[in-house]
């Protein structure tokens, strides 16, 4: 009878099956020694961008797995907050100016100066751009491109009622009122001159700016006094009354997201944006449209800066942060990948790339570097660091001039409801 | 305590064959129900991780200061006296969630009845019409239908166009006027009456047919006949259907959620307790604040379900019971 085993084929099998143990384990090891997750916020056309740089950076390093994740803004923040308690934050994080503060204060963002130099090489990087990822002198984010507010219109319908536009850095609200006169009654069905901005933050901290104020003191407190928001109010009220803006309930409709502004529902001729998003915008609305700066006050200082559209952070939480300095690094400065991204999250802070990119832009993305580069020649600083619960103060600001557009109650009392609620809230914090 | 005594008296009484100590016995008990666990672990599983702990740990995190990226930090009652005694949207939430409650729970029963009573007839494809009834409630909670209810109420929606159409009139935008939206939010809940339809159609069907053959032999129409035979015998379905709708209705959400664009606009006037407890756990990073709520909110439902039961020994007769 033969033996089924012989002693020495068993020992050959042992060792071979040890060592092919040994290699699938080596091979497990490999796999797993860099592997990287990616968050961000955006836009079905930004989604598609970040995951072909993804793929691009993975066949660059075939040792390398992204793990890519993303989500609307609104639903973004809640998402990384729960992460954040279950000390489960991504290696690197698409960051906004405002959360900035509040994650790198609280011990949840890694500090990126030690990377510079080595896996980080910002050489070519803009001082001012490079600045606005400080917090505490501490380099917490990387800018992945500058913009700055504006008020967005349809330029082709513009032309064809022969309007012309005054200079973007010296016009003013009375020119704009004006322009919303004469217009009156010459716009299609259902359009209005501009679409009501009594509730957005952004353009009221142009609005206090433009007195030489802000939003807040470096301090954390408000920054203007209740009679700035009441003029605000008044304003735009004014406006509403006649007939330049959308009425309060048609006005009401536009909660949020790109597709219910009254740019995009044709409601408005003038509407605010962020100079990046006219490329997504220009999207959704089928004739031409353009950016300008917003109107300042008589004899105003700059109402406008230009931040940050987002930044890119690492978690301090990161069990790999050199492999995720090298991603973080491929995203800012590798010229395919800038390729791939080009400005949609903004005007790259990196001289050498911007200059690559700046000789292929389409039409739309040319608007907004023209735009970028009338704006820098009248701009103020960037704001002082803002307070915790200043997004909580951002939200509120809607409502309380609804109130005022759905005539519950005048400017003064909305203004001044408004504002001692935000006093209360800043204490809170 | 009886199988111990049990154990006890056997064991004194054992001569010979297996000896049966308590801890012998416990396991064969044991054995005997592992299957039955073994079963149910999925559940418990669910029950101690997903619901117990982390209502328990809401319970800490009310008397604490966390904001999410932190580490909670002990205040003792702190949230509940800002609740209580600072808060002014809370005030507001809570009107609003009052109100939603006391309009959209009776007219969504009565709904539900009315037209239970309209299927309860034999009629050719009946069981089409109550599949087709009770739709809307598979639906009704849904994300797209709250989109639908957005455009259909919305300044260029449907309701509008038929307004137009028919009385030449145009309206508001109903969805985002603070004066209508609320409104058209009880109306979405109201059309959601599928499943107290269901279950006061199965009570309709316990009701013994010879009480209506005696009541109308002696004289008493449709009306007396409801009156006195199909509400006093639906009673405990009634209350089963008030005390369920209720508890939903105070918990009500998604609906206000997707309508609002998640802000509880216009003018806070859609703003639900259970949005304005979200807006503070995860938008304004307030976990602990938002769990005192959370609690609240436990408390109120669990008055409200008190004083139904209460009330139900006044009005709710049961077949099997003596008065």
């Amino acid at each position: 009878m033969k033996h089924l085993l012989s002693r020495r084929r068993f020992n050959g099998l042992l060792a071979g099956g040890a060592s092919a143990a040994a290699l699938a384990s080596f091979g497990r090891f490999a796999e797993a020694a860099e592997t990287v997750r990616l968050i961000w916020w955006g836009n079905p056309d930004r989604d598609q961008r970040t995951k072909e740089v993804v793929d691009l950076y993975m066949s660059n390093n075939p040792d390398t797995t992204v793990v890519p994740e993303n989500y609307a803004w609104g639903d973004y923040w809640q998402k990384l907050a729960t992460q954040a308690a279950g000390r489960n934050l991504p290696d690197l994080i698409q960051m906004d100016y405002r959360y900035i503060f509040e994650y790198a204060r609280r011990g949840q963002l890694a500090v990126l100066d030690e990377f510079l130099g080595n896996a980080l090489e910002l050489e070519d990087f803009d001082q001012n751009q490079l600045d606005s990822g400080k917090v505490d002198g501490n380099l917490y984010g990387v800018s992945m491109g500058a913009n700055s507010m504006t008020h967005v219109y349809k330029q082709a319908l513009l032309e064809e009622l022969g309007v012309e536009l005054p200079d973007p850095t010296t016009w003013t609200n009375e020119n704009y009122v004006q322009m919303g006169n004469e217009l009156k009654g010459k716009l299609p069905e259902g359009m209005y001159f501009s679409a009501n901005m009594g509730g957005n933050e952004p353009r009221f901290e142009t609005w206090v700016r433009q007195r030489g104020k802000a939003l807040y003191t470096a301090d954390g407190k408000l920054g203007y006094g209740v009679e700035d928001l009441i003029d605000f109010f008044a304003f735009w009220q004014g406006m509403q009354e006649d007939g330049l803006t959308p009425p309060a309930d048609l006005q009401a409709q536009a909660t949020g997201p790109m597709e219910q502004t009254m740019m995009v529902t044709g409601h408005a001729l003038f509407d605010f944006i962020h100079s990046n998003q006219l490329v997504a915008t220009q999207k959704l609305v089928p004739d031409e449209i353009n950016i300008t700066m917003i109107p300042n006050q008589e004899d105003g200082q700059p109402g406008q800066y230009l931040k940050p559209s987002m930044l890119l952070s690492m978690a301090e939480t990161s069990p790999d942060k050199e492999a995720a300095a090298r991603l973080m690094n491929f995203f800012i400065t590798d010229p395919g990948a800038n390729g791939i991204l080009q400005i949609e999250r903004g005007v790259t802070g990196d001289a050498s790339i911007r200059e690559l990119l700046i000789a292929e832009l389409s039409p739309t993305e040319k608007k907004i570097v023209d735009y970028l580069a009338i704006v820098s020649t009248s701009i103020g600083d960037l704001p002082p660091a803002p307070p915790q619960n200043a997004g909580e103060l951002d939200r509120a600001l809607l409502p309380a001039w609804q109130a005022v557009s759905f005539g519950q109650v005048d400017p003064q009392a909305a203004a001044t409801e408004y504002y001692e609620n935000a006093e209360r809230v800043l204490e809170r914090s | 305590m009886a199988a111990t005594a049990v154990a006890v008296n056997e064991r004194g009484e054992r001569r010979h064959g297996v000896p049966l100590s308590i801890g012998h016995r416990l396991r064969r008990e044991v054995r005997r129900n592992a299957a039955g666990y073994l079963f149910m672990l999925p559940w418990l599983i669910g029950f101690f991780g997903l619901t117990l702990g982390p209502t328990l740990a809401s319970l800490y995190l009310s008397f604490t200061d966390y904001d999410l990226l932190t580490e909670p930090r002990w205040t003792g009652l702190a949230n509940y006296e800002y609740a209580f005694f600072h808060d002014q949207r809370l005030g507001n939430a809570l009107e609003v969630t009052f109100t939603y409650v006391f309009w959209s729970v009776p007219l969504k029963l009565t709904a539900a009845l009315a037209l239970a009573m309209v299927l309860d007839r034999s009629v050719r494809g009946v069981a089409f019409y109550r599949a087709a009834f009770y739709l809307p409630s598979l639906l009704g909670a849904s994300v797209a239908i709250a989109v639908l209810w957005r455009q259909i109420f919305g300044g260029e929606g449907l309701v509008n166009q038929l307004l137009v159409l028919l009385f030449g009139v145009s309206g508001p935008a109903w969805v985002t006027h603070p004066d209508y939206a609320l409104s058209t939010l009880i109306i979405l809940a109201i059309w959601q009456f599928g499943s107290p339809m269901i279950i006061f159609l199965a009570g309709l069907r316990q009701i013994p047919q010879d009480l209506y053959e005696a009541a109308s032999m002696d004289g008493a129409g449709q009306v007396r006949q409801f009156v006195r035979i199909t509400l006093p015998l639906l009673a405990p379905v009634i209350f089963f259907n008030l005390v369920l709708q209720t508890i939903e209705a105070f918990k009500a959400f998604t609906q206000a959620f997707i309508v609002s664009g998640g802000t509880g606009g216009p003018v806070d006037s859609t703003l639900f307790y259970s949005l304005y407890l979200y807006e503070e756990a995860f938008a304004n990073f307030r976990m602990g604040y938002a769990s005192a709520l959370a609690w609240i909110l436990l408390v109120i439902i669990g008055i409200f379900t008190a004083i139904a039961f209460f009330s139900s020994r006044y009005w709710v007769y049961y077949d099997d019971e003596a008065r």
